[in-house]
């Protein structure tokens, strides 16, 4: 069996191959590329498991996802691949379905696992807003999924052959105009111990000095659900949580004014302990965390962060 | 004046929908329907679109029992025209017998269009692939999460969110572009639009009235078992005196931050 892997990036690249050494284990495992790797590089990739990289000129890259979906079918048919594995990145998951579409291939999307079951691929995917988990059969040749495998430590290894190659390609073109990047510095939620979480409870920006300031007195991380990020903007789009963000497992999770649609519980469920503070007795959240205060957030924040000031000094 | 071809899914109430007990499996047979959410966000930029252009915003919609009730929703909105096709093999649909459908009845009954919008994933799949796919069909460009669009000029300038920051993009029209719950907030029709609305053409088709046969739409991905996942939580709930209760949520944080200040 043999199987195309690309990320965006080397260690996206990598942490693919090394998925696939573990669960399906392919005879040969190539990998796709449009920038040139460097030797560490290579060494990481060909320790995950990588037999050979093929170098494609970055403007496959730059004219947009199906520019970069046709070099990647292209290399599928070449090498005759069973299946192509994409970093599920969300520019990944664009590229994974116009490349599924042009190799009129099976495809699932943010798979969180992938097998072999007989002559198929068994792969399973979040869906229902996240709250139930398909498995599905993949039984065409080529398959296409789309896959953020867990970062694990890859030993370095012998590089791959690398192979430079030229696919001309009349894709329709997409142009980058500019990149806003958000200011503040990355913050790591996927490994934080505890993690506080706002969410549309509260009113105003300014209100959620509150949350941070109750994350700094414990050592927490702020994370929000979608639309304080997205809408609302209030947040960087690296702090929400759920089917769409990030998926958090801290050993505390406290959920301020968030009602726990189930896009949002996705994101959390992996959390050992649960509080939540919500004005409505209703919520969803309600049955979704361990210990639930029906109580106005505007109203209790305040005083817990005092009696926790004063708790934690003495 | 760009005409807007906006894919609007049908699917179960996420929201509502419960697990059977035992089998985990979702009730599926008890679950209210709804138009997709992303896809309402979707409607609502070209009727935008349309209020600066002109053109016309058409509505397209597949599945294996589309319900005229949601589409009128869509119609009461301000969508122009709907062309809507059921057919009981579409019930295990995947992205590339979806994309098949959609495409064909926007070919067989839309011949002239602009920009094709969609959600950025489905309410019940989440797949993020039909947008894609129809471009790929189309062989046009693409932009996929986009959250502010300006269109004009033969073409589209798109703000869109990815892990790293906003990307600024611009393509040439005719386009497909899938958004999110950010790009705007989709009007609620008022009485008004909902009785304009029972005029207006809702074209309910077969299979067979865009050239395609229950063979063209199997699956290539096969959903063979869905179970619901299941976290057990205390569920203790705490009501009374907010002085009493900021008491008890400071013991219950500091008991559970423990020793890992
Ligand atoms: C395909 C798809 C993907 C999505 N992905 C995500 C995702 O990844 N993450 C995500 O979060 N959402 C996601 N969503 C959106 C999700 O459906 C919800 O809309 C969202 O999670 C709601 O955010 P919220 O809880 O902050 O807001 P709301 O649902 O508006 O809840 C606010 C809560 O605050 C409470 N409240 C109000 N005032 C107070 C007060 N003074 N004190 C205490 N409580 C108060 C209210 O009772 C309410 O429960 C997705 C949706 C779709 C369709
Ligand atoms: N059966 C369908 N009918 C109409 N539009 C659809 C259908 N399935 C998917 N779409 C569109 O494609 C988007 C993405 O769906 P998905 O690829 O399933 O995540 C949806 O938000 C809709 O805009």
């Amino acid at each position: 069996m043999k199987a195309l892997v690309f990320g965006e990036k080397p260690e996206q690249t990598a942490s693919l191959a090394a998925y696939l050494s573990k669960s399906i284990q392919p005879e040969t495992t190539y990998a796709a590329a449009f920038t040139e790797y460097s030797p560490t590089e290579l060494e990481t990739v060909g320790g995950a498991g990588v037999k050979k990289i093929y170098v494609l000129p970055d403007k496959n890259w730059h004219a947009g996802p199906a520019s970069t979906a046709h070099a990647l079918s292209e290399l599928a048919k070449q090498n005759g691949v069973d299946i192509v594995v994409v970093y599920a990145s969300k520019k990944g998951n664009e590229i994974a379905a116009r490349t599924a579409q042009r190799l009129d291939a099976s495809y699932a999307s943010e798979v969180i696992s992938v097998e072999r079951s007989g002559d198929a691929f068994l792969v399973k995917r979040l869906v229902l807003g996240g709250g139930y988990v398909a498995s599905l059969l993949l039984r065409h040749r080529p398959s296409v999924v789309s896959i953020k495998p867990a970062s694990e430590n890859i030993v370095p290894g012998d590089k791959p052959v690398v192979e430079r190659l030229n696919i001309v390609s009349d894709a329709p073109e997409v142009k980058f105009l500019e990149s806003i990047k958000p200011e503040k510095a990355h913050v790591d939620l996927e490994k934080a111990g505890v993690v506080v979480a706002v969410g549309r409870g509260f009113k105003k920006k300014e209100d959620l000095a509150m949350a941070e300031e109750l994350a700094r007195i414990i050592g927490a991380e702020v994370g929000c659900s979608r639309p304080i990020s997205g809408d609302l903007k209030w947040l960087e789009e690296e702090r929400h949580i759920g089917l769409s963000g990030k998926r958090v497992r801290p050993s505390l999770y406290i959920a301020l004014g968030i009602s726990g649609q189930v896009q949002h519980l996705v994101g959390m469920r992996d959390s050992k302990t649960v509080i939540a503070v919500n004005t409505d007795p209703n919520a969803p959240m309600a049955i979704e965390s361990d210990y639930f205060f029906v109580a106005d957030l505007y109203k209790i924040l305040p005083i817990t962060i005092e009696s926790l000031k004063k708790k934690l000094v003495s | 004046m760009p005409d807007v071809v906006v894919c609007v899914k049908q699917t179960v109430d996420v929201y509502q929908l419960k697990p059977h007990p035992e089998t985990l499996a979702p009730q599926i047979g008890q679950a209210q329907w709804k138009n997709s959410d992303f896809d309402l966000n979707a409607l609502e930029e070209a009727l935008r679109i349309r209020e600066k252009h002109g053109g016309k915003v058409y509505v397209v919609s597949a599945g294996h029992d589309v319900k005229p009730l949601l589409v009128r929703e869509c119609l009461a909105m301000g969508a122009d025209e709907a062309f809507v096709l059921s057919d009981p093999s579409l019930e295990k649909a995947d992205g590339s017998a979806t994309a098949k459908v959609l495409s064909s009845i926007i070919k067989a009954k839309i011949p002239r269009w602009d920009l094709i919008l969609c959600g950025e994933a489905s309410l019940d799949q989440n797949s993020y692939q039909t947008g894609p796919r129809l471009a790929e069909i189309f062989n046009v460009p693409h932009v996929s999460y986009v959250t502010k669009l300006e269109v004009g000029g033969g073409g589209i300038k798109a703000w869109r969110a990815v892990e790293d920051g906003v990307e600024v993009v611009s393509c040439n029209l005719p386009a497909v572009v899938t958004v999110g719950l950010e790009i705007n907030t989709p009007r609620l029709p008022s009485l008004l639009m909902i009785r304009a609305a029972q005029r207006k053409p809702l074209n309910e088709l077969k299979l067979s009235d865009v050239g395609l046969t229950s063979n063209d739409v199997m699956p290539k991905a096969e959903t063979v078992e869905i179970k619901a996942l299941k976290t057990e939580r205390k569920k203790q709930k705490f009501e009374g005196k907010p002085e009493e209760l900021a008491e008890r949520l400071a013991e219950l944080i500091i008991s559970n931050v423990g020793g890992r200040r």
